[in-house]
């Protein structure tokens, strides 16, 4: 314990010099801003600020790159709830409850709810990740294969209970989003998958291609069909900060979701991405009344976010103790560190403990800065709302084209988002939900590798799935997950069909 | 007598199914494999055989339930949208962002009934030039700006 | 007629020629783009920036780096080799792009040997044969050994079909007559997670990715396919020491322009990359990474070229023998 104190208190006095309170703020609020601004993610930006990075030492380089990271998750729900574009795979649950809030002249209160909540889940990973961090690296190696594709296909079960609409067509989607996900490269043979002869498809479909052409092109088209409900604003801007009544509505949801999305969040198959879709799944079936999801449910907006902030914080585990990074953004710090000579991995906390400690103890500081510059900044952005849709939508359009540019430098990119675009109105048109599909997407090669790799290691025995614990435990969930989603449309046939 | 009671559902189902054929005949010729070293062809068609009978399945309840009726499509948003981003995709590189970003927003406002063109010609350069400060200037993006004119 | 023409020819050319030397003295004039065919983070992006600060000042003109992923890097490239040959756009090369694409990708719109002006070899990072840490095997000829009467109940990963894991441990499979049962997997970071975890046994890849789990001893390293033992790891044998003299093979990284671009600028640039690789800073840096570095003749341009044509002429029969399907 008294080693615990020792290292925060060095973390602490690294993190709280001059040059580092100044780094961690710069990377804030950049990360904020990139966050904020649709497509454009932390790795390009990252990649960008590299050479900045050269001139500091390297605790104050990755203090401001983390600062980024965690700045664009905080930034991404701005965009979620206010235009309803998911920056990220993280954001795509924040959109579901968010934006209706945002509808419902509740954005205010929304974006509070995110801040605050995000404050609290990224304070308490972060003292999970400085009690905890090295144990809980056992926890990231007992995942193999088969125990991955397990936690894939109970992502997929909480996907179904995204869906507003029906079972049967939420399913659907799903498909369609892991074929998607196919697309692409074989990774064992490197023959072209659906790729349609297309040298852009080769590496498959980019995240944030398919989400701004479902949910940015796409919402813009669906508004500019309702000229009546386009405008986001249409009734009196209520609150603009949360009530006593919104926090205790809030406050269980934020502690579930801080537990799920840190847990998820150590795993290093980039688990943080399941986070927001537990929570919410979890939410809803707590709910006394699940139907108000998807209308604007604030616990559906508090526990997916602070699950989201969680586990980009607890995400940092496997990266510092055993220097495998969970995720792209990880990937960029990896090469950051290295670039300034320190190779991650186990050594990094004995060989360099101001960097190590220094690092967590930023990230609480930076929480608090980001609480700091978002809370005002609510006001503005619920002003925002305000500005005319005939204006809005070609900016928001100007912004996704230059955000997709910008991830590859291809302009191909932006063609293919188009495609998608018209894609997402037909979706639209017949009932689809976008949600569920993208998250399908995210999850299915994953899925696909996982499995393939599984099958590989057992010589083909279906067997491994269940013969491990975790894993047999894993798919259990997923199926209680489904049969507990299904039951109330079964009943609600059968009662129709008796009252025929 | 059999009657079309979803609509909506009936057009869902068929894009469904056709996507299903559409992945099997582009995969026919990818290998399934086995169970021990799955092929590359094995999961699309696995997913496509789902995705057909979920196909199968809307269509058949829409032919027992009603439902909702299949929506107008309007042609001028996908047009000048979806226009908007192709122009802007294909101009950014030779024309860099001055050309491609005004472009862009003139061309997408004709997608609102309620715009004026004089508005968004103005809203069109002062958008861009916000952009290039923001994406150019303050985060030095890899953009072309007007290669044209200053050689990238 | 004839020979007015032959004249106005020769003036022209004589004209442009100048003026091209003129232009060339000045060069660079404006930020010079380099092209790095994989993602920021990896290998490659962190020796092209280390490298491209250090050329940035010599030059006067910053290189901005852009990442251009995608198809085990022969997208960037394939943009690489279509730009303006005028020195603005230059790009890190690779060993998969300029060594083993040829024979992975038959529809490659670029031949490494034709298409670029070469520059100079930047560095190389070293392919080391590693397995999980528990494997019953004390030193690479036992391994080997064991390998052999195993083949497929031993389970190799790689990083993917193209990447420098795959390609280097098709090399160690070939050379040693092992079919083993090949995992898949996309990048390296996870084939270390289930290699730690004990879930497969062997693979190939570069010293960078490995260095500290081999230290920290999570790992196993049987050697390092390098003619010296790398300072980061001095009890890691040479392959050489250890047995297999041949299995010789680096993730070279090299800058390449497109072709026909002005010999002044090429000589400038290079002259540039090897000032580069003389910067103490910048030397420790790519040192410190378990970088080899060029010397003497292997700076030049010419000796790139030369090594370009002898790595696609290495690598097109190993790949073949492995059985890599080419898409």
């Amino acid at each position: 314990m008294e080693a615990f104190f020792g290292n925060l208190e060095l973390g602490f006095t690294t993190a709280l010099s001059l040059q580092n309170i100044a780094l961690c703020f710069g990377g804030c609020l950049i990360g904020t801003l990139v966050g904020i601004l649709p497509g454009v993610g932390p790795i390009a930006t990252i990649a960008i600020l590299l050479p900045l990075t050269f001139q500091v030492d390297p605790t104050g380089a990755l203090i401001m790159l983390a600062g980024i990271y965690y700045g664009a998750q905080y930034g991404g729900s701005t965009t979620a709830i206010l235009v309803n574009i998911p920056g990220e795979a993280t954001s795509v649950v924040t959109t579901l409850d968010g934006h209706q809030m945002a509808r419902n002249g509740r954005a205010g209160i929304a974006l509070g709810v995110a801040a605050i909540g995000s404050f609290f889940a990224g304070t308490v990973a972060t003292m999970v990740i400085a009690a905890l961090g090295v144990p809980l690296t056992k926890l990231a190696l007992i995942f193999g294969p088969a125990e991955y594709f397990s936690l894939m296909i109970m992502g997929l079960a909480f996907a179904v209970v995204l869906a507003r609409g029906s079972i049967l067509k939420a399913g659907a989607v799903i498909f369609v989003g892991l074929l998607l996900s196919t697309i692409g490269t074989d990774l064992q043979t490197g023959d072209e998958r659906l790729t349609f002869g297309m040298i852009d498809l080769m590496d498959g479909i980019d995240f944030a291609v398919l989400a701004m052409g479902l949910f940015g092109f796409a919402e813009i088209l669906r508004n500019l069909d309702n000229p009546e409900t386009r405008d986001v604003v249409k009734t009196k801007i209520g609150r603009l900060l949360p009530s006593m009544q919104d926090f205790k509505d809030s406050a269980l949801p934020v502690l579930r979701g801080t537990f799920l999305g840190g847990t998820l969040g150590i795993l290093p198959g980039n688990g943080a991405v399941l986070g927001p879709f537990a929570s919410y799944t979890l939410e809803k079936k707590l709910a006394k009344d699940p139907r108000r999801f998807g209308k604007g449910a604030i616990e559906g907006v508090a526990g997916p976010e602070a699950a989201n902030n969680a586990g980009a914080q607890t995400a940092f585990i496997p990266l510092l103790t055993l220097g495998i990074p969970p995720n792209a953004v990880m990937a960029l710090m990896v090469g950051a560190m290295t670039i300034h000579g320190i190779i991650p991995g186990p050594q990094v906390m004995t060989k360099t403990p101001e960097l190590f400690w220094g690092m967590i103890a930023s990230m609480w500081i930076g929480n608090l800065m980001l609480l700091i510059i978002n809370l005002p900044l609510i006001g503005l952005w619920v002003r925002l709302l305000k500005v005319p849709y005939r204006l809005m939508f070609p900016a928001i359009l100007l912004f996704c084209c230059i955000g997709i540019y910008s991830i590859n430098n291809d302009a191909g990119d932006v063609l293919m988002t188009a495609f998608f675009g018209f894609a997402g109105y037909a979706f639209y048109k017949f009932g689809f939900e976008p949600a569920p599909l993208l998250l399908g997407f995210v999850l299915g090669k994953l899925m696909e590798e996982k499995l393939r790799q599984a099958l590989i290691l057992s010589r083909g025995d279906f067997a491994t799935f269940v013969t491990s614990p975790v894993s047999a435990g894993l798919l259990l969930v997923a199926a209680l997950v489904i049969v507990v989603a299904i039951l109330p449309t079964v009943r609600k046939g059968r009662e129709e069909a008796f009252l025929e | 007598m059999i009657r079309i009671r979803a609509p909506q559902e009936t057009a869902a189902g068929l894009f469904l199914v056709v996507l299903a054929a559409v992945v099997f005949w582009q995969t026919s010729d990818l290998a399934v494999g086995t169970v021990r070293a799955l092929g590359p062809g094995m999961m699309p068609r696995v997913l496509a055989t789902l995705c057909g009978i979920c196909g199968i399945a809307l269509i058949v309840f829409s032919l027992i339930k009603d439902g909702a009726a299949l929506e107008r499509w309007s042609i001028r948003g996908p047009l000048f949208i979806l226009g908007a981003a192709i122009v802007f995709g294909l101009t950014i590189r030779p024309l860099g962002l001055f050309v491609a970003g005004i472009a862009t927003v003139i061309l997408g406002s004709f997608a609102s009934h309620d715009s004026r063109f004089v508005e968004s010609v103005i809203f069109g350069v002062a958008m861009t030039t916000f952009c290039w400060l923001l994406f150019k200037v303050l985060l030095s993006l890899p953009i072309p700006v007007a290669p044209w004119l200053l050689g990238y | 007629m004839k020979r007015t023409f032959a004249a106005i020819a020769v003036a022209a050319a004589t004209l442009t020629g100048a003026s091209t030397s003129a232009w060339a003295q000045n060069y660079p004039t404006r930020p010079i783009t380099m092209i790095v065919p994989f993602a920021a983070g990896g290998p490659t992006d962190v020796v092209a920036r280390i490298v491209g600060e250090s050329m940035s000042k010599t030059l006067g003109q910053q290189i901005v780096i852009e990442n251009v992923a995608g198809a085990g890097g022969t997208t960037g490239i394939t943009r690489g080799a279509q730009a303006q040959p005028d020195g603005y756009t230059i790009m890190m090369g690779h060993m998969g792009t300029h060594g083993a694409a040829p024979a992975l990708y038959p529809k490659l719109r670029y031949d490494p040997t034709k298409d670029f002006a070469p520059i100079g070899m930047a560095a190389g990072t070293p392919i080391l044969i590693v397995a999980r840490k528990d494997y019953p095997a004390k030193d690479l000829k036992e391994f080997i050994a064991r390998l052999k009467t195993e083949q497929d109940k031993a389970n190799e990963a790689h990083a993917g079909v193209g990447s420098v894991s795959f390609t280097t441990c098709t090399m160690f499979n070939v050379m040693n007559g092992i079919k083993p049962t090949r995992v898949p997997y996309t990048g390296t970071g996870p084939v270390i997670n289930d290699m730690i975890g004990g879930k497969v046994d062997y693979a190939c890849d570069q010293i960078v990715n490995l260095v500290t789990q081999i230290q920290g001893g999570n790992i196993r390293a049987y050697a390092i396919a390098t003619p010296a033992r790398s300072p980061a790891l001095p009890d890691v044998p040479t392959t050489k020491e250890a047995g297999l003299p041949d299995y010789q093979v680096s993730a070279w990284n090299a800058v390449f322009a497109p072709k026909n671009t002005p010999p002044a600028v090429v000589a400038k640039l290079n002259e540039a990359l090897v000032k580069a690789l003389d910067d103490p800073g910048t030397k420790k840096r790519l040192l410190d990474l378990g970088g080899v570095l060029p010397e003497g003749k292997e700076r030049t341009s010419a000796w790139l070229g030369e090594y370009v044509a002898q790595e696609v002429a290495r690598w097109t029969p190993i790949l073949k023998a492995g059985g890599v399907v080419a898409p």
